[in-house]
């Protein structure tokens, strides 16, 4: 084996020789060896083909997750083949408790970008550790593993509904723009928060993104409202652009077909795609050219 | 005089949709007025518009491919078959950008506007293609709902998982994915194909406020208003969570190009071990849904991922010539896990749900096409190999790409 070739290279060539994985396993040394720099540990990582990680492999590369004295680099390369690992390796399955475990050890590291990356993988996995974690940092600032608008998007990915209150107390008092719209995109798994999203749609003093969440947030609890409120909107000439033409994509894209039977908002349209602002013209004559008879 | 021109042997204007593969057509006089004798010389050729696509034509299953063709056609009715294929670099922007016209003489007797349809690049598609294409995807999200949450669903448990991920059938399972939801799509817009996103590249366009979005730092996607995009809901959350882990107006790093990846061997075995680099690390370049298997598919751009992993597949096998299933370096051999195996049949399609098969099975048969009828409602692992019918023309699927010609 040539001595010029990287650690990933050379695991590519023993590969394609056929060689076991008993020769050439040095780079499981290196890639958790304190002696070795954080260059030459991250190519040992990389040496690792996630497709055919073997128990050993995996195990390693969760040592060196897990061991808050290596460099960051290290670590976060050896948690992205893990996760490349958990989509092609045969042997992950049986690693998968161990993996789950390695990834609870770090959820209070020091490193935000590591904790966030470690917690988001937990809350797609669904685990619940990881989901207490993130609902008592919403309700304590002090145990906050992540801000409150990360976290609440994690735990969108599972949506209980002892997340509800603390997302409604954020809308009524958010930290930032952020933490309101995510709590606001998690209150739309809950069909008892429509009313909310069509008030939020129609509240001209709201911003056009939080609006637009209303809009999405209705598309998905109560499309015929948000039709009805579409079409509203574009009819008012004191609305906003941005929020006319989000209007206009949902009734082009989703809008009923005897739409182009509305004689009142099609001259609307009419007039929007000759007067309008560029964008909202386009969003007009799109609409037009779908319905208009 | 008239003529019916019949493509992929149909009348069904659905039909009407060609790929680099030669569909078999068929031409037939359907009023025989001013005919003088039993036949009649009827001269079939391909018209392109300014930049749309361009066709060719031959007799027969075998031989080469011209601009036109002069076929003897009974005046009875009975038809006479002919082939058609898109040319290779011309692939059609619109449908109807390219027609079949058949004289006799100089009079027409027949005309019908075609689709040159082929998943392309991303990058390089055009504003209209584009729009399109994100139009079609968001109504078939249909607010997560439907038969895009049968897609979802199909890769989200372990044990669904297990059917597609971890053993040789990786790549013949997301095939026959990618071609349901793709006809699903088709189905909504016919003149949509699946487009790819070439991972080695720098994909600016696609990652913007009018395509497939853009991230903010805690990586919830944002879309243009008149993206439809921004009406995306899955698991009944509304919006998409991407955070690239790597500068999104450059390729991510340290995945295997498309020429190390075609590189890897000339065995399927070999070359299977691109589900780790670079399919598994397409994934982990980024954080957010497309980041863990079981959320993967809440991303549209799942699917972009997966056609250029199936892209490179098809390239793979075109160099290598690996479409024949009794070919043995076409496919891995020995003992796969169920599902796996050359003439297993694959989950969810074909109903199973008796263990290790996962208990439900969403979606149904495979969405049937107009255009060809493999690979069936029912694909089995070996129907997915042949792709564009070189090795018997029955088994073409009726997708091709734009930078893989015909085999």
């Amino acid at each position: 084996m040539s001595k010029k070739l990287g650690p990933r290279k050379r695991s590519r060539r023993a590969a394609s020789k056929g060689a076991t994985k008993a020769t050439g396993r040095g780079y499981l040394s290196v890639m958790k060896s304190g002696k070795k720099s954080a260059a030459e540990r991250t190519k040992a990582v990389s040496a690792v083909s996630p497709a055919t990680a073997d128990d050993s492999e995996l195990a390693s590369l969760m040592a060196v997750l897990t061991d808050k004295t290596a460099p960051i680099r290290v670590r976060l390369a050896a948690l992205q083949s893990l996760g490349a690992a958990r989509f092609a390796s045969p042997a992950f399955a049986s690693n998968q408790g161990d993996y789950i475990a390695a990834l609870r050890k770090v959820v209070d590291d020091p490193d935000h970008e590591l904790r966030q990356r470690v917690l988001g993988i937990l809350a797609r996995e669904k685990d619940g550790y990881a989901q207490n974690r993130l609902l008592e940092g919403l309700k304590n600032k002090d145990k906050a593993l992540l801000p409150p608008e990360k976290a609440l998007q994690l735990l969108g990915y599972d949506v209980h509904a002892n997340a509800y209150p603390v997302a409604r107390e954020i809308v009524q008092n958010p930290p930032n723009q952020q933490a309101k719209r995510e709590a606001l995109r998690l209150l739309a798994a809950d069909a008892a928060s429509a009313p909310m999203f069509e008030k939020i749609l129609q509240d001209k003093n709201e911003s056009s993104e939080i609006r637009q969440i209303g809009a999405a947030a209705l598309h998905a609890l109560k499309p015929d409202s948000l039709q009805a409120h579409a079409r509203a909107i574009v009819m008012d000439p004191s609305e906003s652009d941005d929020i006319k033409q989000t209007c206009l994509t949902a009734l082009t894209q989703f809008g009923p077909p005897q739409i182009g039977e509305d004689k009142t908002l099609m001259d609307r349209v009419d007039q929007l795609s000759t007067r309008g602002s560029a964008k909202v013209q386009d969003s007009a004559r799109e609409l037009r050219a779908k319905y208009k008879r | 005089m008239n003529v019916e021109l019949q493509i992929n042997n149909s009348v069904n204007a659905n039909a009407r949709f060609i790929t680099w593969a030669p569909s078999p057509c068929r031409v037939r006089v359907t009023n025989p007025t001013g005919a003088a004798g039993p036949t009649v010389t009827v001269q079939l050729t391909g018209l392109s518009t300014a930049g749309g696509g361009a066709i060719m034509l031959r007799k027969s299953t075998t031989g080469a491919f011209s601009p036109s063709v002069t076929l003897q056609v009974p005046t009875n009715g009975s038809s006479v078959a002919f082939f058609v294929a898109g040319k290779f670099g011309k692939a059609s922007v619109s449908s109807g950008d390219v027609k079949l016209e058949a004289k006799v003489g100089t009079a027409i007797v027949g005309s019908v506007p075609l689709m040159v349809r082929i998943r392309k690049n991303a990058t390089k598609l055009t504003t209209a293609e584009r729009d399109r294409f994100i139009a079609a995807f968001a109504q078939l999200n249909n607010q997560g709902l439907g038969r895009f949450q049968d897609f979802r669903d199909m890769h989200r448990t372990q044990a669904s998982l297990n059917q597609a991920h971890g053993a040789a059938g990786f790549l013949a399972w997301h095939r026959a994915y990618l071609l349901d939801l793709e006809r699903e799509l088709q189905a909504i817009d016919s003149a949509v194909a699946l487009h790819y996103w070439r991972f080695d590249q720098a994909a600016p366009s696609l990652f913007s406020l009018d395509f497939l979005g853009t991230s903010d730092q805690v990586g919830t996607v944002s879309f243009s208003p008149s993206n439809p995009l921004r009406f995306w809901v899955i698991d009944g959350i509304p919006g998409i969570n991407r955070r690239p882990l790597f500068n999104p107006t450059q390729a991510p790093g340290g995945l295997r190009t498309e020429a190390q990846t075609l590189a890897i061997g000339s065995t399927y075995s070999q070359f299977r071990t691109m589900e780790g680099d670079p399919h598994g690390l397409a994934h982990t370049s980024f954080g957010g849904s497309i980041q863990t298997p079981s959320t993967a598919p809440k991303d549209p751009l799942f699917f972009l991922l997966h056609c250029n992993v199936d892209r490179l597949w098809a390239k793979w096998q075109r160099q290598n010539r690996r479409f024949d299933p009794a070919v043995a370096a076409s496919y891995q051999g020995g003992v796969n896990p169920l599902g796996h195996n050359l003439n297993d049949s694959m989950w969810p399609w074909n109903g199973a749900t008796t263990p290790p098969r996962p208990p439900i099975a969403p979606g149904g048969t495979l969405a049937p096409s107009p255009c060809t009828a493999a690979p069936g409602p029912q694909p089995l692992v070996r129907s997915c190999l042949d792709f564009q019918g070189s090795v018997a023309a029955a088994a073409r699927m009726g997708f091709d790409y734009d930078d893989t010609p015909l085999a």
